[in-house]
C-alpha cells in the first residue's frame, strides 16, 4: 500500500516535468515520422517508375545500412556533425524510419494488378492522374502498415535521444538512473510503452478502416 | 582525410582488442539469440495451437520489444547484477517477438488444405506440427531471425552501461572521452556485423523459401 | 530442430559456465573488480588502484568502465560485483537516504561523515577519508562572457539568466536538494531552458555556442580547456563532492596488504593533479593506464 501511496505521490510532484517529458517525446517522434513520410513516399513513388534496378537496389541497401547502425552509435556519429540536441537526433532518428516506409510503399504500388493500370491507360487517365486516383489509394493499407511498424520503434528509440541533449522521456530515465529513482525510471518506461501501444491501436484501427474502403 | 587516417591507424593499433570485443559481441548476440529460439519457438507453437492464448502471448511478447533499452537494462541489473549474462537476458527479450510472431504467422499461413492430406494420411497433431506445419514455417521463422539479429547487435552497443563488454565499449568511452575515432571504430565493425547478419540471415530465408516451393 | 535445441543447451550450459567464472591471478592471488562511472577521474583512480595493487601483491584488479552513473557502481557492490570504487562525499543526499536519516549540508566534514556512516552501513564497505580531489557540481560560463559582463558570482548571472541556455547531466534538473529546483530557491532565477545531456556532450556544446552555461565538475579539465570561468557559488548552495576509495569490508579484512594500498591514496592526490591527468585522458586522447603509470612513477609510488 505503501508503495502505491509514494507512487501516487512522486506523481504530485512531478507531473508537471513528466508532461513536459512527454510532450518533448511526442514531438520528436512526430516530426520524424511527418518528415520520414514526406521523404519516402515520394521517393518509393519515383522508384516504381525507375527502369535502373541498379539505382533502385542501391537506394534499398544504403537505407537498409542506416536502419543497421546500432542507434547510441548513429546518434554518437550525428554529434559531430551536427552538434546536441533535437535536430541531430530527429536526423538520426529519420534514417532508421526509412527503409520501413521506403519498402512498404514500393511494395503497396508494385503489388497493384497492372491490368488495372493498363485499364485506367485505356480510359485516359494522365500519370498523374492514376497516380493520385488509383495507385496510391490501392497502396494505402501498405503504407499505413509501414508507419504503424515505424511509429512504435521510433517512440521506443526517442528514449536514447536524451543521451544527447533532445530530451523526451529518456531524459526521465536517465535521470532515475543518476538519481537512483526507480519510480523514475519506472514511469518513463511506462509512459514510453503506453504512447507506443496507443499509437499502435490507432494506425491499426485506421489500417483497417482503409484496407475495408 | 586526417580523420579517416587517424581512424585506420587507430584500428590497426588496436586490432586484437577490437576482434576480441567483435568476437564477445557476437558471442552475446548469438547466446541472447539461441535462448529466445529456444523460447521463442514454442510459444510461437502454442500460440498458433491455442488461439485463445495467442493475443495474451504475442502481446506480452510485444510489451517486452518496447521496454526502452536503457530502462531495459537498468531493471535488468536491479535483479540480475551486472555483466555478461544480464546482458544477453537483455537481448532474449528483445528477439523473442519477431520470433514468436513469425511462428505463429508461419504455422498459421500453412495451407489448410495441405494440413487436410496429412490429416487424412492418418497423422497425428504432433507429427502434423513436427512434419509439415512446422517445416512450412520455417521461411517466417527465418525472416523473424533475420529483424532479430539487426536488433540484438544494436541493443547489445549498450553492453558497457552494464558492465557487459563488448563493441559499446568503444562507442561509449568514445562518447565520454569526446574521441570520434573510438566512436567509428565500435560503431563501424558494430555495423558490420549487423550487416553480415542481416545478409546471411537473407540468404538462409531465401533458401528456405526455394526449399519449399 | 534438433540442432535448435543442441545449440540451445548448449548456449544455457556455457552461460551458467561463464557465470560461475574463475578468480585467481596468474601469480596465485585474487582477482578483484573495481567498478568505474562514465566520467574520467574514477577511471584513473582505478588504474591508480590497480598499478599499486598488481605491484606491491600478488593480487590483480580488473576494471569495468562506463558504468552509467555511482547508482549502478553502489549496486555493483551490494551484490559483490564489484570491490572498490570511487565514490562522492556528497551523493549521500542522493535519494538514497529517508529525510530522517541524512542531515543535508554544505560543509564536507558533516557530508563525508554521514556518507562514511549511512553507505558503509548499508553497503557493508569502507568509505575511506578523502582522496584529496574535489569533483562537485558547479556552475560555469564562457571566460570572455564572464568577463565582458562583470559576472563572478552565481548571484551575477542572474540578471542573464533568461536569455541562457543550460547545459547540464540527465539527472541535475530532478535532482531534489543540489538540483535545478533547488538552485532555483536558492538564487532566485532560472534559465530560458534547461537540457539534460551526456556530461562529454555538455562541453562540447558550450564551446559550440549551442549552450551559454553549464553544470560543471570542477575536476574536469575541459575547464581550463574550452575557457570556462566557475562562478563563485556565493549563497553556498552546492554540496561537496569529495572523491574516497570505497572498498568492501569483506575484502580489507581478509587482504590487509590491500587495505594498506587503499589507507596510502588518503589525501593524496589534489584536485589540481586529477585535472591535470584529465587533460592528458580527455583532452589529449592518451591512455588511462598509461598517465595513471606516468603519475605514480612520478610521486614515487611505484618503481
Amino acid at each position: 500500500m505503501e508503495f502505491i501511496t509514494d507512487y501516487v505521490m512522486f506523481w504530485q510532484d512531478e507531473y508537471q516535468s513528466i508532461m513536459t517529458y512527454t510532450s518533448e517525446h511526442l514531438l520528436i517522434s512526430f516530426v520524424v515520422i511527418v518528415l520520414s513520410i514526406l521523404v519516402t513516399v515520394p521517393l518509393a513513388v519515383y522508384m516504381t517508375k525507375m527502369k535502373n534496378d541498379k539505382i533502385k537496389s542501391l537506394i534499398f541497401n544504403i537505407a537498409n545500412i542506416f536502419q543497421t547502425i546500432p542507434t547510441i552509435a548513429l546518434l554518437a556519429i550525428m554529434i559531430p556533425l551536427l552538434g546536441i540536441g533535437f535536430a541531430p537526433a530527429v536526423t538520426a532518428l529519420f534514417l532508421y524510419a526509412l527503409l520501413p516506409l521506403l519498402r512498404n510503399t514500393y511494395t503497396g504500388i508494385k503489388s497493384i494488378d497492372p491490368s488495372i493500370v493498363e485499364a485506367a491507360k485505356g480510359m485516359g487517365f494522365t500519370t498523374m492522374g492514376r497516380l493520385f486516383k488509383i495507385e496510391l489509394p490501392a497502396a494505402l493499407p501498405y503504407v499505413m502498415s509501414g508507419i504503424r511498424v515505424t511509429t512504435v520503434y521510433i517512440i521506443s528509440w526517442t528514449t536514447l535521444a536524451a543521451l544527447i541533449g533532445a530530451g523526451g522521456l529518456g531524459d526521465l530515465i536517465l535521470a532515475g538512473i543518476g538519481y537512483n529513482d526507480q519510480y523514475m525510471i519506472f514511469t518513463g518506461t511506462l509512459l514510453a510503452i503506453v504512447i507506443a501501444l496507443l499509437l499502435d491501436l490507432a494506425f491499426g484501427k485506421l489500417e483497417k478502416k482503409y484496407t475495408n474502403a | 582525410m586526417d580523420f579517416i587516417t587517424g581512424l585506420t591507424q587507430y584500428m590497426i593499433e588496436n586490432r586484437s582488442e577490437l576482434l576480441a570485443l567483435t568476437i564477445e559481441h557476437i558471442v552475446m548476440v548469438a547466446y541472447g539469440m539461441a535462448l529466445a529460439l529456444l523460447v521463442g519457438i514454442p510459444l510461437g507453437i502454442i500460440a498458433a495451437r491455442y488461439q485463445k492464448l495467442a493475443p495474451i502471448i504475442i502481446s506480452a511478447t510485444n510489451i517486452l520489444q518496447l521496454i526502452p533499452s536503457l530502462a531495459m537494462l537498468a531493471i535488468l541489473t536491479l535483479y540480475m547484477g551486472l555483466g555478461f549474462q544480464t546482458m544477453v537476458i537483455g537481448l532474449f527479450f528483445y528477439s523473442l517477438m519477431p520470433i514468436v510472431r513469425n511462428t505463429y504467422v508461419g504455422i498459421k499461413e500453412v495451407d489448410d488444405s495441405v494440413i487436410e492430406a496429412g490429416r487424412g494420411s492418418g497423422m497425428t497433431p504432433l507429427q502434423l506440427l513436427g512434419k509439415i506445419q512446422f517445416p512450412l514455417s520455417i521461411p517466417f521463422l527465418m525472416a523473424g531471425l533475420r529483424v532479430a539479429s539487426v536488433i540484438a547487435v544494436a541493443v547489445a552497443c549498450l553492453g558497457p552501461y552494464i558492465g557487459a563488454e563488448a563493441l559499446g565499449k568503444e562507442i561509449i568511452s568514445g562518447i565520454s572521452l569526446q574521441s570520434d575515432v573510438k566512436i567509428y571504430a565500435g560503431a563501424i565493425p558494430a555495423t558490420l556485423l549487423a550487416l553480415i547478419a542481416d545478409f546471411m540471415l537473407g540468404k538462409l530465408e531465401t533458401r528456405s523459401k526455394q526449399r519449399m516451393a | 530442430m534438433k540442432r535448435f535445441i543442441n545449440s540451445s543447451v548448449f548456449a544455457l550450459l556455457i552461460i551458467l559456465l561463464a557465470a560461475c567464472g574463475t578468480s585467481a591471478s596468474s601469480e596465485g592471488g585474487e582477482v578483484f573488480e573495481y567498478g568505474a562511472q562514465k566520467n574520467t577521474d574514477p577511471k584513473i583512480m582505478g588504474q591508480i588502484l590497480k598499478l599499486l595493487v598488481e605491484d606491491q601483491t600478488d593480487h590483480e584488479v580488473n576494471i569495468t568502465e562506463d558504468m552509467p552513473a555511482s547508482p549502478q557502481v553502489m549496486g555493483g557492490i551490494d551484490r559483490g560485483d564489484f570491490d572498490f570504487a570511487t565514490l562522492y562525499s556528497g551523493e549521500v543526499y542522493n535519494n538514497h537516504f529517508d529525510e530522517d536519516q541524512v542531515e543535508y549540508s554544505t560543509d564536507p566534514e558533516a557530508t563525508l561523515e554521514q556518507a562514511q556512516e549511512l553507505f558503509g552501513e548499508r553497503y557493508d564497505m569502507k568509505w575511506y577519508d578523502s582522496i584529496g580531489f574535489i569533483n562537485q557540481y558547479s556552475i560555469a560560463v564562457k571566460e570572455d562572457f564572464a568577463a565582458d559582463n562583470n559576472i563572478t558570482t552565481m548571484t551575477d548571472l542572474g540578471e542573464y539568466a533568461n536569455n541562457m541556455i543550460l547545459g547540464t547531466d540527465n539527472s541535475w534538473i530532478e535532482r531534489d536538494n543540489d538540483g535545478y529546483e533547488g538552485y532555483q530557491e536558492a538564487y532566485g532565477y532560472s534559465f530560458e531552458e534547461a537540457r539534460g545531456m551526456d556530461v562529454a556532450l555538455m562541453y562540447e556544446g558550450i564551446a559550440n555556442d549551442e549552450l551559454d552555461v553549464v553544470t560543471a565538475y570542477t575536476v574536469d579539465p575541459q575547464i581550463i580547456e574550452y575557457d570556462l570561468k566557475i562562478l563563485e557559488d556565493d549563497q553556498k548552495f552546492f554540496p561537496p563532492y569529495e572523491a574516497s576509495l570505497v572498498a568492501r569490508n569483506e575484502v580489507i579484512d581478509e587482504y590487509p596488504e590491500v587495505a594498506d594500498i587503499l589507507d596510502s591514496l588518503v589525501g593524496s592526490i589534489s584536485t589540481e593533479e586529477m585535472t591535470q591527468m584529465m587533460h592528458e585522458v580527455d583532452i589529449n586522447k592518451r591512455d588511462a593506464a598509461e598517465v595513471a603509470k606516468e603519475f605514480a612513477t612520478e610521486k614515487g609510488w611505484i618503481e
